[in-house]
């Protein structure tokens, strides 16, 4: 072989090799490793449900991702009604906390946007999922099954948002991108309050109309009953006592739930869907871990203080005050059911807990008074518990038997059917050990009512939002020394960094 | 100086051997290059300057080596010595460039260069730490973390989100981590500071290149050569907390209640800092026939970390290969491998602990430990460090395969493949301990970790690129043209896995993921792929050596950006006056040389998530329904931008390079400007929008750097024993955001609970500029808390009390907010600079650089971070504070910590410090020959020995993210270090 041959059979190799890469164009159509996408998921619509019902365990306080039923909901529910004080050390998150304890908040609170962003991530899952469902080759019945599911729980979320926050925007759609989410009017500005109810009950109503009377007996998931339940309340906010009064009957009557014998065991693992819950926040375990609330049971555990020496069980936040301990009457036996009491008698006997577990007296203790309905057992003989202390397995009871009775009993006393109302009431009385009450005033029947809402349900995030409704805050609020102000801390206040992304045009609430 | 060359050629038979010798010294030089004129044939010198051609003579070679004045021989088999007498400049170095050499005078863009043998005299892991102060323009900022390579900013940050790492080019495979190289198998480091220098390298030359090149060997008989280091290091700079005492009197003044010293006064720092060992050895064999050249080198480091547990070792292995089958035809093969151990400590916990602990707890006494937990919440940071073994494994193989073809005598061909598998094993294991008497001295507390468990994490990753270049060469008259055209493909596969189990037993051996139990056990794993394709192709035009002109572009094809944005084109142009060579300058001897030089270029930054421009579904959101195992579930919690692009970075880049007073004085000036768009940033959106994280990645900021960049170095002979070298370089930049195309401003940086945001990236400051409140002093008394007031008489602190800080009001509200805060610098510095002294008596040379920076803010995160009344202080702060009737008015009455982000934490960041002091002596040659050795050195030396810094806190040297780079929070320290050292050659 001569030179000149051998020079040509190297620039045809080079053009070979040169020609390869621009030949191979789909060289960098590389597919995206280890992520799926809408296009790879046969059963997208079917997992984006069971993404929506896990947004319920939504609990990231301190992050971008937000809150919905976790230490920030804990803290803008009972420790910012008069059931509880913040607890913990004096300085413990006193400016995250704190300041909803004693209504000292501004609009830069963390918690405040963490549960305004929590529920709007929340509802962007079901907006999203809605858009896929739609989209799915299921047949049109399990379609509007999943449909009415997820809808409830959006509903719920704009329940919590509108009792908060007031007139919301109202997000009914996905955007497109950043684009479309900074320029539709949609999602910078308020809708009214009435508009969002609108929402809630339209919400609602489908998942009435679309849904199982009971959804498969003890799943927690969203039955027709539920939706029923919630939307009976959702009226008595809006004052219309017939649909309130209508709906309410039809959950007594449907023959699906029923009190428990025993109060206490509601908040038992032994009582998680038991025949008097309705809606429930599900817990269990996934990937070899327990399955909860982000630090739901740990934000309330009891906490060491003083000369310490044991294992505490929490950071011992929201601590049930003194003015719910004097709210029940002497022999109820929902006292020692919501509060763990801490010996400060002297003798130092501590405290011996269902489980067995004994609390160390007051000189060992941070605080007096814990949140017994937010404590699970680390016994794994006694509950289950694979070692997470943050994630534990403590279902969330948002709504139960005993309220549906006493929703119904208050829209009868409203509709003047006061038998009605004194029947259910004294239902809720009896199992508390306590006497039924005789038939009085439509007045002093709805004082009873409301005295029964209060510690029939303390502790269960209903408190501070029943005050607002019933016009009670500013009394109650004032005999327990918060700084209060009528016409302002009805709502709290809309996020300042919110009002800042809107360019402005998410208004403020009245006094911040 | 003068400088002697001399090259000895040995003729009579085939091949054409030689020597090259230094003129002075009569030693050998080695990495001389050696070329054929006219052609791209050519080889280089071995340890001892022999080398080899295999051409027969007459030949004409062209001789350059860094340092060395480029010498253009005529070889006929009659020569015999050549003595060369020739003044040195730097210009003619022969510096690489990408996908080629180039000569320095050449050279139309910014480039630098350091030779490997300056790397070898200090104790570093990575050259580029070596680097630090040497070079204009370049900013090494070093972490002295074991295992961890230093920041290099080049030119100021051009970046907010994307990644911000150099891009490394090692013999040709393209790398962001060149932890696995031996410092002492380098021959050479050039820098590519600017766009027209980096556009070859397209859409990754944004944040500068360095490349490095490796030793090879040469046709000669064989050379031995060993290099070791040994030394120790420390801090180089404390923090001093307050004792027992002074932490006491603090508590009680700041809570009322007496809080009172025992016995016991723990210096925490001192706990959990040591003095560390280092040591470092390489060996290597070098030499071949005129047809397989061999470079073999061993390497073996030992890095003690000044934080106990922590330590680094790392073996290497290079072999290096090159295979002349003919004048047309040779092969050139890189292998290096290197097992690296990386004991790392978790020190983000722990330093942050030991800032906190209070000094009243005792550390460890007996084995036990002082519960710092049951006193205030703080674990103790011995254990923190003590029950977690963190070790990393890294095995690492890059090598490539270069085909050399010499088509024509000025057209040659290569191709050149290589790669890069890195293999990454990583296990953490945390023993079982309870808060009970048999770990603590007292028993309670919430430190504890009731359940041992282990984690382990592979990671695989292997990238291929291959590149075709075809180089032509010609002259027409006084033309000389150069011109290169390629192709070159990457790909890249990354593969993690990592799997976790509770209860595995204590004992080492039984650290496998087996022996735990298997119910607690959980897995995990992802991966990434990409590739890319470019075009690339290089025109120099040279007339006469006076005027030179340079272009180049380069097409890049990533896979990483969607369809329609993913070519991009990266051209650049750059031009040279060599007024020296003018005949009007001739006259002119006080000016040896003198070039202007202008340049153009584009580049981009394509370091982004593969995932940015897709809408992913989140797997694994469960729900338990009725309880028990949960439902796996999804979600899409992320808006996209489906239209992601690479940032894009263009920068005019102008330079006047001189050597006057016969060489003497060298210097160059340098003027940038550097504009960067389409940067990445998290646009913020409304929560309403439902994006998880409240934020969208999207092209929307820019970002501009403009600086000045003066170096000059000034070398006297003052006799035959005696020379100096005094040089120095001084860089000015300016950063500024100039828009960021309607995203929102950047809010990063908090600390603790109370300071959520410290830094805002806006619209003209520099990126991560502090963003405070201001403070305005102490309120000595109650009545001037309640007389400070706005404009419409509010109480602007009404709830504050004497001894409080006053803040200013900047908008005038009544009332302190966020509204309030003040931008107060930023942590990029005006101006850096680094100052070189070098001085040759005899045998002995000495060599004394410092580095340092001025213009630049700090944040005191440590300080910011504290968060509790039992948080121990800094002891300075025990005697400054506020107490009434003091007048103190710049640090607050004892508290409790919680304290806003104000100008009360933001200190300044200037500061020089000594980097490197090196003594050696070269052992005479009489003495060696009895030995039969060569070139041998010892060396004492010593690393940032003496600093003088402004900041109270450890180490104003910051690495991290642009956007809150500059906060000290648990950075490691800079160190300190002496180490002595051998080199000896047989």
């Amino acid at each position: 072989m001569n030179s000149a041959m051998k020079r040509n059979i190297f620039a045809i190799l080079f053009i070979i090799s040169l020609g390869w890469q621009s030949c191979t164009s789909d060289f960098l159509d590389v597919p995206l490793q280890g992520k799926s996408t809408a296009e790879t998921d046969p059963d997208l619509a079917q997992n984006l449900v069971i993404g929506v019902y896990n947004s319920l365990m939504t609990g990231e306080a301190f992050g971008a991702e937000g809150d919905i039923h976790g230490i920030a909901f804990v803290s803008a529910t009972n420790i910012m009604s008069d059931d509880a004080e913040k607890g913990s050390t004096p300085s413990d998150q006193q400016g995250t906390v704190g300041v909803l304890d004693d209504f000292s908040l501004t609009p830069t609170n963390l918690f405040v946007q963490s549960l305004w962003a929590g529920h709007y991530n929340g509802i962007a899952k079901v907006n999203n999922a809605l858009v896929i469902i739609e989209k799915s080759t299921l047949d049109d019945a399990t379609k509007k099954k999943l449909i009415a599911e997820i809808r409830f729980i959006r509903g719920y979320y704009y329940f919590n948002l509108v009792r908060w926050f007031g007139g919301v925007p109202k997000i009914l759609r996905v955007p497109n991108d950043a684009n479309d989410a900074n320029s539709d009017p949609v999602f910078q500005t308020r809708a009214s309050v009435d508009e969002i109810y609108q929402v809630i009950i339209d919400d609602m109503s489908f998942g009435i109309n679309n849904l199982p009377l009971r959804n498969i007996a003890g799943s927690g998931r969203i039955s027709k009953g539920t939706a029923q339940a919630m939307l009976s309340k959702v009226y008595l906010y809006r004052k219309d006592y017939q649909k309130a009064y209508d709906l309410s009957l039809e959950v007594i009557n449907s023959g699906q739930y029923d009190l428990l014998p025993n109060y206490e065991t509601i908040w038992r693992q032994a009582g998680d869907n038991s025949r008097e819950a309705i809606f429930e926040i599900q817990t269990g375990q996934f990937n070899n871990s327990d399955y909860g609330i982000n630090t739901y049971s740990m934000f309330q555990g009891p906490r060491v203080g003083g000369k310490g020496g044991w294992t505490d069980l929490g950071w011992g936040f929201c601590t049930p005050s003194q003015s719910l301990v004097n709210a029940y009457e002497a022999g109820d036996v929902r006292k020692n059911a919501t509060i763990i009491f801490i010996d400060n008698s002297g003798k130092y006997t501590g405290t011996r807990l269902f489980d067995g577990f004994r609390i160390p007296s007051s000189d060992s203790v941070q605080n007096l008074r814990y949140n017994y309905k937010a404590y699970h057992s680390e016994n794994k003989n006694v509950e289950s518990f694979l070692g997470n202390r943050d994630r534990k397995q403590k279902n969330v009871h948002l709504l139960r038997f005993a309220e549906a009775l006493l929703i119904n009993a208050e829209a009868a006393n409203e509709l003047a059917k006061p038998d009605l109302a004194i029947q259910n009431l004294n239902r809720v009385r009896t199992r508390a050990n306590l006497a039924g009450r005789a038939t009085a005033s439509k007045e002093k029947i709805r004082e009873y009512i409301w005295h029964e809402r209060h510690v029939e349900l303390a502790m269960e995030h209903d408190r501070f939002f029943d005050l607002v409704r019933t016009g009670q805050a500013a009394t109650v609020m004032k005999n327990n020394q918060r700084n209060y102000m009528v016409g302002k801390h009805e709502f709290l206040p809309i996020p300042a960094l919110q009002i800042a992304l809107s360019g402005g045009k998410l208004t403020q609430n009245t006094g911040y | 100086m003068v400088l002697m060359m001399a090259v000895n050629i040995a003729f009579g038979q085939d091949p054409t051997k030689g020597r090259v010798i230094d003129g002075k010294s009569k030693e050998g030089i080695p990495g001389v290059s050696i070329r054929i004129k006219n052609t791209s044939v050519g080889t280089t010198s071995d340890y001892n300057g022999n080398f080899q051609l295999s051409q027969k003579t007459p030949l004409t070679i062209i001789i350059s080596s860094v340092g060395y004045q480029t010498k253009e021989v005529s070889l006929t088999a009659s020569s015999s010595n050549i003595e060369l007498t020739e003044s040195t400049q730097d210009l003619d170095q022969v510096v690489v460039v990408g996908y080629g050499t180039q000569r320095k005078v050449d050279v139309t863009g910014s480039t630098a260069s350091v030779k490997g043998e300056e790397l070898v005299k200090q104790v570093v892991m990575t050259p580029t730490q070596a680097i630090q102060g040497k070079v204009a323009g370049v900013q090494i900022i070093s972490s002295g973390r074991p295992g961890s390579s230093p920041d290099v900013r080049i030119r100021g940050v051009g970046t907010a989100l994307a990644g911000t790492a150099t891009l490394f080019v090692v013999d040709g495979v393209l790398t962001d981590d060149i932890t696995n190289i031996n410092t002492a198998d380098i021959t050479n480091v050039d820098i590519l500071k600017d766009a027209s220098s980096t556009a070859i390298y397209g859409s990754r030359g944004a944040n500068g290149v360095v490349i490095i090149t490796t030793k090879r060997g040469a046709s000669s008989k064989l050379t031995v050569n060993y290099n070791g280091t040994m030394g120790i290091r420390q801090a180089a700079n404390l923090v001093k907390m307050a004792n027992a005492t002074e932490y006491a009197n603090y508590v009680s003044a700041a809570s009322g209640q007496l809080e009172r010293a025992g016995d016991i006064s723990t210096d925490w720092y001192g706990t959990i800092l040591r003095t560390g060992i280092v040591q470092q050895h390489a060996l290597s064999i070098s030499g071949g026939s005129e047809k397989i050249k061999n470079f073999l080198s061993l390497g073996y480091l030992n890095e003690d970390g000044i934080v106990i547990n922590n330590n680094f070792k790392r073996f290497t292995a290079r072999l290096n290969n090159d295979y002349i089958v003919n004048k047309v035809l040779k092969f050139g093969l890189t292998n290096a491998f290197s097992n690296s151990l990386d004991r790392n400590v978790n020190l983000g916990t722990a330093y942050n602990n030991a800032y906190r602990a209070a000094p009243l707890i005792e550390s460890k006494v007996n084995g036990l430990y002082g519960n710092t937990s049951l006193y205030q919440n703080v674990g103790n940071p011995i254990l923190d460090i003590e029950n977690s073994n963190d070790l990393s494994t890294i095995n690492r193989l890059q090598s490539s395969l270069n085909v050399d073809l010499t088509i024509l005598d000025n057209l040659s061909f290569r191709s050149s493949i290589g790669g890069d598998l890195i293999y990454n094993n990583n296990r953490v294991y945390n023993a079982k301990f309870l808060n009970d008497n048999s770990t603590f001295i007292q028993a309670g507390g919430n430190q504890r970790n009731p359940n041992s468990n282990l984690k382990t994490a592979q990671t695989t990753s292997f990238r291929w690129v291959w590149d075709n270049i075809l180089t032509y060469q010609t002259n027409i008259k006084d033309h000389s043209f150069k011109i290169m055209v390629g192709s070159t493909a990457e790909h890249y596969a990354m593969n993690y896995f990592t799997a976790f189990r509770q209860n595995v037993p204590a004992a080492e051996n039984l650290w496998y993921i087996g022996t735990g139990n298997a119910n607690t056990s959980t897995n995990d794993g992802f991966g990434d792929e990409w590739a890319r394709n470019s075009y690339i192709g290089r025109l120099n035009y040279n007339f006469k050596d006076t005027y030179l002109f340079t272009s180049t572009l380069r097409a890049d094809g990533s896979s990483r950006f969607p369809t329609q944005n993913r070519w991009g084109y990266f051209p650049s142009f750059g031009a040279a006056w060599v007024i020296s060579n003018e005949s009007f300058m001739k006259d002119l001897t006080v000016i040896e040389s003198l070039k202007l030089k202008a340049s153009w270029g584009r580049v981009g930054n394509d370091r982004i998530a593969s995932d940015s421009y897709i809408t992913t579904v989140d797997p694994n959101l469960a729900y338990a329904f009725g309880g028990g195992t949960a439902t796996p579930g999804s979600a899409i919690t992320q808006l996209k931008d489906k239209n992601i692009k690479w940032e894009t970075t263009e920068e005019l880049d102008f330079g006047l390079e001189f050597s006057l007073l016969k060489g003497k004085l060298q210097g160059e000036i340098g003027y940038y400007d550097k504009k960067s768009k389409d940067l990445l940033i998290n646009v913020k959106v409304p929560s309403v929008v439902g994006d998880k994280d409240g934020v969208i990645l999207t092209n929307a900021a820019s970002i501009q750097n403009t600086g000045l960049e003066i170096a000059m170095t000034y070398r006297n002979r003052l006799s035959n024993d005696l020379s100096y070298k005094i040089g120095g370089n001084v860089t000015l930049n300016q950063n500024k955001v100039i828009g960021l195309n309607g995203g929102q401003p950047i809010l990063d940086g908090g600390i603790g609970a109370a300071q959520q945001f410290t830094t805002k990236t806006d619209n003209n400051q520099p990126v991560g500029s502090f963003y405070v409140l201001q403070v305005l002093g102490v309120f000595q008394n109650d009545g001037e808390v309640s007389a400070y007031q706005n404009s419409k008489g509010q109480v602007i602190q009404p709830s504050a009390s004497a001894g409080d800080f006053r803040y200013q009001d900047i908008n005038d509200d009544g009332k302190i907010d966020d509204n309030d805060r003040v931008f107060v610098g930023s942590y990029q510095p005006k101006a850096y600079f680094g100052l070189n002294l070098g001085l040759t008596y005899k045998a002995f040379d000495l060599s004394v650089d410092a580095y340092g920076n001025v213009g630049n803010v700090i944040y005191n995160g440590k300080k910011a971070f504290r968060q509790g009344l039992l948080d121990n202080i800094e002891a300075s702060m025990a005697y400054s504070r506020w107490s009434r009737g003091s007048g103190i008015n710049n640090e607050p009455a004892a508290n409790a910590g919680n304290l806003p982000a104000s100008t009360y934490f933001v200190e300044s960041g200037d500061f020089i410090r000594i980097n490197n002091i090196t003594l050696s002596y070269a052992i005479p040659t009489k003495i060696l020959d009895k030995i039969k050795a060569n070139n041998t050195r010892v060396f004492v030396s010593a690393q940032n020995i003496f600093t003088f810094q402004k900041y109270t806190g450890f180490t104003p040297e910051l690495t991290g993210d642009p956007t809150r780079a500059g906060i000290e929070l648990n950075a490691y320290p800079t160190m300190k270090s002496i180490s002595v050292g051998l080199n000896i050659g047989f």
